[in-house]
């Protein structure tokens, strides 16, 4: 085991934090998170990164009053105390996110950002220092550590040893190997784990909407996708049509798709070869294909005939998109099992994808939302209420 | 598939342009269809790409497979019982190797082609081989690799064959006296992998104990570039260190894939380019696949005429490359001119699928 000398501190230091408990949405939480949104937003460098406007836009005031408001609890709640997050390596801001949900629930945090030095890191964890060096915020000084080490288990070890609840975001594997450290025993572990992403696209709406509505909602779905590469795990992998005049209406999608691609997404080169090579890799492999397209090397997709019980295990990156189409959503009940995180949807009542879920006693899917809010984190995720897994109740009768 | 043994007998670099487009894409068209009826995988891709049986097409028009697909896949267009060799790629740590069916029809084939290309630089006749490296029967089963199967291929072309290094990968300066005594006043073929060769024959040998020169050596190495470019050595760097130290100065640069084996790329002496044979062509294709421009960079499509017991005659690979625009080079040859810039980076990826 190599020893602690490798360990960088981006906030905070080794005695800077403490295990303390607030109440959820504290108010002196709620103004640093004000200054931070502030902050950011007075950056001149933010007009590169377009995350951090989206962090910033986030923790402003009014989103997280409204966050509270949704935060309704007749019971006296505290934070757990310590919390330890794992967050993950590609998404730049995703730490700050999960930062900020360890905070409004009153807790105390110690974050392991990205080994890779993303200049995202730097500029948010430069204004969490600016702003902490005020007064007004010595009590949330004690609260945030931010650190950053490669492959070091010492420290992984050490920090699970002390925390309350642990925050793991990343593959089913990294995971894995996670939890073989021990946490207290009382405490808790929260993973976000691999999951499996689709949409539900009703092609008679598709067909209704003008030359403007067209071009609104495949900017919205390109968000949800190619924004990230498609590699979010609430981007879509598999669109399932329904509704009538489904060739013409997937056509119409496609189409404005990728005219709308073509002038916005810089693929890398790389990401062509691996999309042909999964092509012809699914050709070979898979018994349910029915046809393919391809809108030069930015839009793949592979019509299927049929759904199997692996259907979660057909994923695409960079634009690579499995189709099935079906005349009742019901069809698709069996394929779902707890790997599925988000449904996007458009033309269709939310109502009917809801007894969808309910009805039929689905074990998966733990969000519904319109095309274009894939990527809105929220404090409900991954079926999660984040508001009270991480705090405690103290019962007082 | 008489239209290549007819091939067989004739120069290893076209005479004419126009004349070479014309066979070269009568035979493609026929080793397409060929694997379209032998290979089951194959059919199955072309019959998804709309491929049409009865249409010639240009060779810009024939259908190609992406290299990594041989790692993920054993295509081949011969019954079982026909597989006479199988070639393993090593690829990348922890990738999975190319497998490549051979028949003995096509592995000899391949060596055909192979030693007429050798021929270019060494001449016909056989001479006294250097290899920098160790002798591949010290090497332990996990590395048989590209490496492996390249110094077997080229052991064909020499004789005497000598290993630099010895069992623990040093140098033997023992053995390398006794070949140059021996050897070294007439023409000798050395070979070697060119990270290899950089690090023995420019960093580690010492010249104060070598008692001769390498004056009348032939050195061909290949392998890529990629552990080069990481210490900024260039082609031209690398020639350079082996003039000054140890007198070399004939020494070619080779490039070709495991899945064609046989039709190499050889650089040429006179114009530091790599040249298509008879036996090869290439295409350059950009990020839609669309066909690039000369003297612009894109992914370099290798055609060969070579591969009948698997589907290979037509293979998009990674790497960047770009087809140089001149007529009548200093070289004297017809055939098309290209670089190679290294394999495609791989991609940095947004999005929380790990950590």
């Amino acid at each position: 085991m190599k020893n602690f000398n490798n360990l960088e501190y981006l906030v905070g230091n080794n005695k800077s934090v403490i295990a303390q408990s607030v109440s959820p949405y504290d108010q002196r939480v709620c103004n640093f998170l004000d200054d931070l949104s502030s902050e950011l937003d007075k950056n001149k460098e933010i007009k590169k990164y377009p995350d951090i406007k989206t962090l910033a836009f986030w923790c402003r005031k009014k989103n997280i009053l409204n966050l509270k408001e949704k935060f309704i609890s007749d019971e006296s709640r505290i934070g757990l105390g310590l919390i330890f997050h794992i967050t993950p390596s590609n998404i730049p801001t995703n730490f700050a996110y999960s930062l900020i949900f360890g905070l409004l629930t009153g807790n105390s945090n110690i974050i392991k950002v990205p080994s890779k030095k993303f200049d995202q890191v730097k500029v948010i964890c430069n204004s969490i220092n600016k702003i902490l060096k005020k007064k007004k915020h010595s009590l949330i000084r004690k609260m945030i550590l931010i650190v950053r080490y490669s492959n070091n288990d010492s420290y992984t070890k050490k920090f699970s040893s002390i925390c309350n609840a642990r925050l793991i975001w990343g593959g089913d594997k990294s995971i894995n190997n996670i939890r073989k450290f021990f946490l207290q025993e009382r405490a808790i572990d929260i993973t976000f784990a691999d999951r499996y992403s689709f949409c539900v696209i009703n092609s008679s709406e598709i067909l209704k909407l003008d030359h403007n509505e067209i071009k609104r909602l495949v900017e919205k779905f390109y968000n949800d996708t190619y924004l990230v590469d498609q590699n979010a795990c609430s981007s879509p992998h598999l669109i399932i049509w329904l509704g009538k005049k489904i060739d013409k209406g997937r056509k119409k999608f496609w189409n404005n798709l990728y005219n709308h691609i073509i002038k916005k997404y810089n693929m890398p080169s790389s990401a062509s070869m691996d999309k042909y090579t999964q092509l012809c890799g699914n050709i070979l492999n898979l018994k349910n294909l029915k046809t393919e397209e391809r809108y030069d090397n930015l839009i793949y997709t592979v019509f299927l005939k049929k759904l199997d019980k692996n259907l979660h295990n057909l994923r695409g990156k960079w634009g690579f998109f499995y189709e099935y189409k079906t005349n009742n959503i019901n069809q698709i009940k069996e394929y779902i099992n707890n790997k599925y995180q988000t449904l996007t949807y458009f033309g269709i009542d939310k109502k009917l994808i809801k007894n969808f879920i309910i009805d039929n006693k689905l074990n998966g899917i733990d969000r519904v939302v319109p095309i274009g809010q894939a990527l809105d984190i929220s404090l409900f995720w991954d079926g999660y209420d984040i508001n009270k897994i991480l705090s405690r109740v103290v019962d007082i009768k | 598939m008489k239209d290549i043994n007819k091939l067989f007998e004739t120069n290893i670099f076209s005479t004419s342009r126009d004349k070479k487009n014309l066979l070269f894409k009568k035979i493609l068209n026929k080793l397409t269809f060929h694997h379209y009826q032998n290979s089951k995988e194959y059919k199955k891709l072309l019959d998804f790409f709309g491929y049409n049986k009865k249409k010639i097409r240009n060779i810009s028009e024939i259908p190609f497979l992406p290299a990594r697909l041989f790692k993920e896949f054993e295509l081949k267009s011969i019954s079982k019982k026909k597989i006479f060799k199988v070639l393993l790629s090593s690829g990348t740590t922890g990738s999975k190797p190319s497998k490549i069916h051979l028949d003995k029809e096509n592995a000899h084939n391949q060596v055909k082609i192979l030693g007429k290309i050798m021929a270019t630089i060494l001449g016909n006749k056989r001479v006294p081989m250097l290899i920098i490296d160790q002798n591949p029967k010290v090497f332990d089963r996990s590395v048989f690799n590209a490496r492996l199967a390249a110094i077997y291929g080229f052991s064909l072309f020499g004789k005497n064959h000598t290993y630099l290094l010895n069992e623990q990968g040093k140098i033997n300066y023992n053995l390398l006296n006794n070949f140059l005594k021996r050897y070294g006043k007439e023409k000798f073929f050395i070979f070697g992998f060119t990270s290899i060769v950089y690090e023995n024959l420019i960093q580690k040998l010492s010249t104060r104990l070598v008692k001769s020169n390498f004056r009348n050596g032939i050195l061909l190495h290949g392998g890529g570039w990629k552990k080069m470019e990481k210490i900024k050595i260039s082609n031209k760097l690398f020639k350079k260190k082996l003039l000054n130290k140890i007198k070399l100065e004939n020494i070619y640069n080779y490039y070709g894939l495991v899945e064609q084996t046989g039709s190499i790329f050889v650089e040429s002496k006179k114009c530091g380019y790599f040249v298509t044979s008879a036996f090869s062509d290439i295409l350059i294709r950009d990020n839609n696949f669309d066909i690039q421009q000369n003297g612009k960079k894109g992914f370099i499509q290798l055609f060969s005429l070579l591969p009948t017991s698997y589907p290979g005659h037509s293979i998009l690979t990674e790497d960047i490359g770009e087809i140089i625009n001149i007529n009548n080079c200093k070289c004297g040859l017809k055939e098309k001119h290209f670089l190679v810039h290294g394999r495609t980076k791989e991609s940095e990826i947004r999005g929380c699928s790990d950590i």
